[in-house]
């Protein structure tokens, strides 16, 4: 048996170079910033606090991840968030068993989400345009239902799960998603299923011919994606007081700037779960620590808009000068 | 004949003519010279953007900033004009194309030279300059008292009883129109979105085209900053919210790939003017505006598929059959 | 015919590096006024290269450019067609939404005083090319709805109005039928009377011995012979592309071959093909030979699950089965080895290790969760069963050279131990050496075991490696015959559509 090596020789120098260290960098200095800039920062009570305002983003941050690897894109699941918690209410206030509400939210999520599926692969429509029209589909049907209403009784478990904690100190949101995380790392990395979806993402074509159900796996992942997002209602719903249509407006664009922020390729076929958390991380930590310091929401996003667009451009910069010096 | 019977271009304009008597019936009011005068005016400012989106799309890219920059550039010159009323219209105007044009070559120098892809830059700028409007302002809207009347009065100003806005319209319709098929410029866009390695084998300079189709973009969004706040009187941190998706959708309805280098002039306006007249058509015929999201979305799709439907390749005939 | 020692091209001492290679070696290349040139060699030989540098897309590092005797720097492919320079590729650098005249003047369209484009006068220049080449198009048809031979018309009509003194030809005939292909001579003739001068790849060496004037070798990069085509032949040109003697291209190992494994009858696809009936037996190697485009990779990409079949039956064994998804073939046995060997069966992007496995993925795994060992135990099998050269398994495919990558993708279908091989082109593009490789290679297999289909164009390739061969024109079966009895000349001829 030929002796090749299965990495190359370990170098701690290679590690500087990888994205997730230096998204565990900036964190870090994020850090480090913002408890010098003020004390109430590195206070125990209000870090876990803070989590309350990504924890239901980062649920959905972790099915979208798979989509986007799988070189596609999912604008809809802000949209699909606010068609579960309409259901939630709705069938709440019909007075079904709590188990029959929340079945019925998630089915709602992932009908919604199989919807997009199978219009994606049974029309081979780039899903960018299929998601921006489904985006005002089923806003709209929220709209539609609700009109200018709101519903703000839900089952207890699912106040409890939005706002509550767990032994009285870790939040229940947070909590799921960190497990949640870790499953998905799993399945990622080590699993079938997950190198499936990178060489999805890679080469569509070359998956196909090499036996990979592409289509029904992409079928799948938005399905996923929809069910995630009505978690994430459940969760939301629960923290928040009242529920109207208008629910998570813009999230859809957090979501997928936590996803690009960490490290994956936009097009698709590489990335890790591992970046996606740590860049969750910086954004809620800058969120929290900026909003501390009374800069207004619009300072935050204006700041992640430019973390963005440079977290990408600035090593691309960096790569063409050292190619014109050669 | 056939050839123009299936021509998506006509069967577009044949749908709106079918919706246009359907909505007539249900409500005659609708089919009025005013009131269709006033569909086409409320549908000029998409018009405009659909055409100058189509340019982006055609280089298989998407601007989906255009939005953002419109509310920023029209804050900006509305806020100028708190401070200077009295400076004339076109003073107004060729500022806001000129912000406009600005922030849509940031968006070209982002994908072109940081090679930042269109989608994150696009996504990016769009937070980015929707986060400005808040930062210039303050927060605060612009009333109509901070314009003068010459500011508010030119779009209303009417021709053959046809608002200046939608002359303005059809004058970009006529330069975009000349723009894409008679201009080497335009042609080269056809081809670079047709085949992109091809175009650049030819000698077309990719990272300029894509400057150049961000800079438009930017600068009718610019335009449209200025035709939105003197239409509606007002100048807030909410404008145009989520306009972008219409742009696009228009484009799409209207026959422009996502995959480049195929689309018509005339088939972008008929995809805007059909959206248009669904937005306006729906309280026309009473339904309830909190139905007007679902409808269009569902529309919007069922309008995709047929597109996808007709657009799809066929294979190459090997065998004849006999 | 004119005989003219005036030199149109001349490059002197021309070379250019890649990280770690040598694409060229002071090269000199001269080009005769009203000469059509060959430019011989392997893939690998540098001749994509030169031709790179002639068009303006690469900088040579070294050596100079002489064009008409004055010395020149091409900078890019507009200063290359300024000069004088036009090429006609395989690929199409074809514009297929758009009509034939954009097609001819992209980039280039005639303007008028006011910078708007010049309809008329375009549509008058298109006419008269097309009439001159006395092809039946019409300048406002759509490329995607012409023919190949058509393209290439258009392809040549572009490098005319360019005023092209220099035609660059990368593989002309390729894909054109007996008929077209003459009809293509008579044109290049015919260029060659309105004083343009040709430079020809190709490696059909009987072409090129027929209509080339001239010839030069290159091998790895340096220049090995050039000279008048009169002063030499095939065996010599072979000798100086592959550098010794190729007395066994096709090393074929006698085997004895078996029952029946493969069945297929009744295949109907419309527009496609029709009435395709054959069988494969274990052990042999069943040739498909047709012109390009007459429907043989679509027959394969059926019986493989790419594609759905309209009509027929695929008996494996004798027992019917039914493919509707490349899983469903792959878990009978049968693989598909497609043409474009990395756009279809490599994973850039993913490690060797992950690309080796890529089909048995779950046979690799419990419960769907990677077994390591089982990845790295047949990745080595395979990377010592075909000397793949690759430093580490967590190494991304694309960071392999173009030749490792062909293998590791062979390797992915070797790995399911297949029953049935079938090889769509598996030589093209591939230099002589290597070829030889992949016939001894394909020679074990049936060895060991397999049965092969294999797709090709080279009739050689067909008459020293199949036991029988399928002979296709127009989606339709010509007929079936035993390689040992039958000639070249039949088989061209029923390929042709000739009877």
């Amino acid at each position: 048996m030929s002796m090749i090596p299965d990495k190359p020789p370990f170098k701690l120098l290679d590690i500087l170079y990888k994205k997730e260290f230096i998204l565990f960098v900036v964190l870090i200095a994020i850090l480090i910033i913002n408890s010098n800039l003020t004390p109430y920062f590195l206070d125990l009570y209000n870090l876990i606090d803070s989590t309350f305002l990504f924890s239901e983003k980062a649920i959905i941050a972790l099915t979208m991840t798979f989509v986007i690897i799988a070189r596609q894109i999912d604008l809809s699941v802000a949209s699909i968030i606010a068609v579960s918690s309409v259901v939630l209410g709705y069938t709440t206030s019909l007075g079904y068993d709590t188990w029959l509400v929340i079945s019925l939210t998630l089915l709602s999520g992932a009908l919604c989400g199989a919807f997009n599926g199978a219009i994606i692969t049974k029309f081979a429509i780039p899903s960018i345009i299929v998601t921006i029209g489904t985006m005002s589909l089923f806003r709209g049907l929220a709209y539609s239902f609700l009109e200018d209403s709101y519903y703000n009784k839900f089952p207890k478990i699912v106040s409890n799960l939005g706002s509550g904690y767990l032994f009285g100190y870790i939040p229940y949101a947070f909590l799921t998603f960190i497990l949640l995380a870790l499953v998905f790392a799993f399945i990622l990395h080590k699993t079938t299923v997950g190198k499936k979806i990178f060489s999805i993402g890679n080469n569509p074509d070359a998956a196909q011919y090499t036996g990979i159900a592409v289509d029904k796996y992409t079928f799948v992942l938005f399905t996923l994606n929809g069910l995630f997002s009505a978690i994430a209602a459940i969760f939301l719903s629960g923290r928040l007081s009242s529920v109207r249509p208008n629910i998570a407006f813009g999230w859809e664009l957090e979501i997928i700037t936590m996803v690009v922020l960490g490290g994956v390729y936009i097009y698709g076929g590489s990335g890790s779960i591992l970046g996606v958390v740590i860049s969750i991380f910086i954004l809620g930590m800058l969120s929290f620590g900026l909003g501390l310091l009374n800069v207004p929401g619009v300072g935050i996003i204006i700041f992640t808009g430019l973390l963005l667009i440079l977290s990408i451009g600035f090593p691309s910069f960096v790569r063409t000068l050292r190619r014109k010096n050669e | 004949m056939k050839k123009i019977l299936i021509n998506r271009d006509f069967i577009l304009f044949s749908i709106i003519l079918i919706g246009l008597i359907g909505v007539g019936f249900a409500n005659p009011l609708f089919v009025t010279p005013k009131s269709i005068s006033d569909v086409l005016t409320d549908t000029s400012i998409l018009i405009i953007l659909a055409l100058s989106q189509m340019i982006v799309i055609l280089i298989r890219a998407i601007d989906l900033s255009v939005a953002s920059n419109l509310a920023l550039s029209g804050m900006l010159i509305s806020l100028l004009s708190t401070v200077h009323p009295e400076l004339p219209v076109y003073y107004f105007i060729a500022l806001s194309c000129l912000i406009g044009t600005f922030l849509g070559v940031l968006n070209g120098i982002s994908i072109a030279i940081l090679k930042v892809p269109f989608i994150v830059t696009t996504l990016g700028t769009l937070s980015i300059y929707r986060g400005l409007i808040y930062f210039v302002s303050a927060g605060k809207q612009v009333y109509s008292n901070a314009f003068s009347e010459d500011f508010l009065a030119l779009i209303h100003v009417k021709f053959l009883s046809l608002s200046f806005l939608f002359w303005l319209a059809v004058a970009v319709f006529i330069v975009i129109y000349i723009l894409l098929n008679h201009t080497r410029f335009g042609r080269n866009l056809y081809s670079l979105g047709g085949n992109p390695d091809a175009a650049k084998y030819i000698g077309i300079n990719e990272n300029k085209y894509i400057i150049m189709a961000y800079s438009l973009s930017g600068f009718f969004a610019g335009l449209c900053g200025y035709l939105w706040v003197a239409r509606y009187s007002v100048a807030s941190t909410q404008i145009a919210i989520g306009f972008e998706l219409t742009v696009i959708s228009a484009c799409v309805v209207g026959g422009i790939s996502v995959m480049g280098g195929v689309g018509t002039v005339l088939g972008c306006v008929l995809g805007a003017l059909l959206i248009g007249l669904i937005r306006n058509a729906l309280p026309a015929v009473d339904i309830s505006q909190f139905w007007q999201l679902a409808i269009s979305g569902a529309i919007i799709l069922l309008a995709i598929i047929i597109n996808t439907k007709t657009e799809q390749r066929k294979e190459k005939t090997i065998m004849v059959e006999n | 015919m004119v005989v003219c020692l005036y030199m149109k091209l001349e490059l002197k001492k021309i070379s250019k590096f890649f990280p770690g290679i040598k694409a060229l070696q002071n090269v000199d290349f001269n080009l005769k006024q009203n000469s059509i040139h060959a430019l011989l060699g392997e893939n690998g030989a540098g001749k994509s290269t030169l031709v790179k540098i002639l068009c303006g897309v690469y900088q040579p590092d070294e050596g100079s450019i002489y064009l008409d005797t004055k010395k020149h720097i091409i900078s890019d492919p507009t200063s290359s067609l300024q000069l004088g320079i036009s090429a006609i590729h395989q690929e199409s650098v074809m514009f297929d939404e758009l009509s034939v005249m954009e097609n001819i003047f992209i980039g280039n369209h005639i303007v008028k005083k006011n910078r708007l484009v010049d309809w008329s006068a375009m549509e008058k220049k298109t006419k008269d090319l097309l009439s001159n080449l006395e092809a039946d198009i019409q300048p406002n048809e759509k490329i995607k709805d012409l023919s190949i031979a058509q393209r290439h018309i258009v392809q040549i009509s572009r490098s005319l109005v360019h005023d092209a003194d220099i035609v660059i030809m990368d593989e002309p005939t390729a894909s054109l039928s007996q008929k077209e292909i003459e009809e293509l001579y008579s044109i290049i003739r015919n260029l060659k009377k309105q004083n343009k001068s040709i430079i020809f790849i190709s490696h059909k060496l009987d072409e090129v011995l027929e209509i080339c004037d001239e010839f030069t070798v290159l091998r790895d990069g340096e220049v090995i012979n050039t000279d008048l085509i009169s002063n030499t032949n095939k065996d010599q040109l072979i000798t100086n592309m592959a550098g010794r003697e190729i007395s066994q291209i096709f090393p074929k190992k006698h085997v004895t071959i078996e029952q029946e494994i493969l069945n297929v009858k009744n295949l109907y696809k419309k527009t496609q093909f029709k009435n395709i009936n054959f069988n494969l037996r274990k052990k042999e190697i069943l040739g498909f030979y047709g012109l390009v485009g007459s429907g043989r990779t679509e027959i394969m990409k059926s019986i493989f699950g790419i594609t759905k079949l309209d009509e027929g039956e695929i008996l494996f064994n004798d027992q019917k089965i039914s493919i509707t998804k490349p899983s469903d073939a792959i878990d009978q046995g049968i693989v598909y080895l497609s043409e474009e060997r990395q756009q279809l069966g490599m994973t850039g992007l993913m490690s060797v290790k992950d690309n080796i496995n890529m089909a048995i993925m779950d046979r690799n795994s419990n419960f769907y969760v990677m077994n390591t060992l089982k990845e790295i135990k047949n990745a080595s099998a395979m990377q010592e069963k075909l000397n793949i050269k690759v430093s580490y398994w967590s190494q991304l495919t694309q960071s392999l050279s173009g030749g490792n990558q062909q293998k590791t993708v062979i390797a992915k279908w070797l790995s399911t131990k297949p029953k049935v091989l079938i090889l769509d082109e598996p030589t093209k593009g591939i230099d002589v050496r290597s070829k030889s490789a992949v016939h001894e290679f394909m020679g074990e297999l049936v060895e060991e075991g397999m049965s092969i289909m294999m797709i090709s164009s080279e009739l050689p390739e067909i008459l020293g490696m199949c036991d029988r061969v399928v002979v296709m024109y127009k989606g339709l079966i010509r007929d079936i015959l035993d390689v040992k009895k039958a000639s070249s000349e039949q088989i061209v001829k029923l390929a042709s559509g000739e009877s």
